[in-house]
């Protein structure tokens, strides 16, 4: 039931094109960056700068998701005080909400990955040629983007546990006020 | 000789009392009636008088200060709220002045929404969405968004919502309040139909007097009370 509520939960994100753009946008951008100075710090020693870079997209993150967390529950009040209306108990729409979330951020980590081996073989081709033979052929490794993934998931699973509270606040009877009035 | 109908919602000594801004407003006093199963009943009465908050404790979306609701043999006056969300979504179904409607699923999706947190397979649960479609003749406009409908379209496509679970009992709450004359006619005369045809019992608040006819019986509620 819960794979069938999150099935829904894409269905619905996508829908919402707009949001859906820029989060995963912002996102995509975060998880690049970030692992970019993970790889930096692992391969290089890095230094403080880049160990600074590393917090501040990590914060940026977090502040990042709460704020869609808030955003996708406060958008929807309505719509979750209608499903509970119609029966749906807390855990049901929990189940939505975390695959809304979720799939903004792996969304995001998708793009990466598929960004990085375009990049790895683009540039493959490219130095078999003799061409841009002085730039690595391997921009960040499996590694950084492992480590960016594992707290991006965990920056997720606080915003998520703050929507399943806002959640538990909405009253079913909000349903039937109404709009505008 | 007629078979005698079950009661199917019994609200006895009900009370409910509201806060606002200070004062206390006695919304629901000393409330005692008795529905029995395949009633079609309509609430009326002026602005304010209780009818919506009567609905909603009969309902368990909200729960009285006092009294007791029997809802098909079950005291639900203090049952906690994954309880009464069970119960809305196995016995219950409810129509909205506002439709309620989800912009961003098509008319199916809407209908379907009710049963994607039950068991049942995800063909069976378009099956249903289908019939309950049909039944409210919104078949053909099943893949448009509500932004795509009129207001009758998208009433129509709430009481298929309504009806997919096969419910004991039809809420509905000004159903016909946003809705012209003639989309009026055509949504109560379904209301109506789904009683008939599925012996659901149906509950209707509305203000409107040329509402009332299509009731078995009406309820005149006035400061809280009914008269």
């Amino acid at each position: 039931m819960a794979f069938r509520l999150w099935r829904k939960a894409i269905k619905m994100t996508l829908r919402e094109k707009k949001i859906y753009v820029i989060f995963t946008g912002i996102y995509t951008i975060l998880i690049f960056l970030t692992s970019f100075f993970i790889e930096t710090t692992l391969s290089a020693g890095g230094g403080f700068l880049s160990n600074y870079f590393i917090i501040i997209f990590f914060v940026t993150s977090l502040i990042l998701s709460l704020l869609y967390s808030w955003l996708v529950v406060s958008r929807n009040r309505r719509t979750f005080a209608t499903l509970k209306c119609i029966g749906w108990e807390n855990s049901n729409i929990n189940s939505l909400v975390t695959g809304i979330i979720l799939f903004t951020t792996i969304s995001g980590f998708i793009i990466v990955i598929e960004g990085l081996f375009h990049y790895a073989a683009i540039m493959g081709y490219l130095q078999s040629i003799g061409m841009l033979t002085n730039y690595p052929s391997i921009l960040i490794s499996l590694t950084p983007v492992v480590i960016t993934f594992g707290m991006f998931l965990f920056v997720q699973i606080i915003a998520i546990i703050l929507a399943n509270r806002k959640i538990l606040k909405v009253r079913p009877v909000q349903a039937l006020k109404r709009v505008g009035g | 000789m007629p078979v005698a109908k079950d009661v199917m919602i019994e609200c006895i000594d009900v009370n409910k009392e509201y806060r606002r801004a200070g004062a206390i407003i006695r919304a629901l006093v000393d409330i005692n009636i008795s529905i029995k199963s395949g009633d079609f009943i309509i609430i009326q009465g002026p602005t304010g008088c209780g009818k919506s908050t009567l609905l909603n404790v009969m309902s368990g979306l909200d729960l009285p200060d006092a009294g007791k609701i029997i809802f098909d043999g079950e005291n639900i006056a203090r049952s906690k709220e994954d309880r009464l969300a069970k119960i809305r979504r196995q016995k219950v179904g409810f129509v909205f002045q506002d439709f309620n409607l989800i912009n961003t699923l098509t008319a199916s999706e809407n209908v379907e929404a009710m049963l994607w947190p039950t068991v049942l397979r995800s063909r069976e649960i378009e099956n249903r969405a289908i019939a309950a479609l049909r039944d409210v003749n919104m078949l053909e406009r099943k893949d448009h968004f509500p932004v795509e409908m009129s207001g009758g379209e998208k009433q129509r496509v709430a009481l298929a919502r309504a009806i997919v679970g096969k419910p004991r009992v039809v809420f509905a709450d000004e159903p016909t309040g946003n809705l012209d004359p003639q989309s009026e006619i055509e949504v109560m005369q379904l209301l109506k139909q789904i009683n008939k045809d599925y012996e659901t019992t149906i509950i209707c608040v509305s203000h409107r007097e040329s509402v009332a006819k299509y009731g078995d019986k009406v309820i005149k509620m006035d400061k809280g009370r009914i008269i």
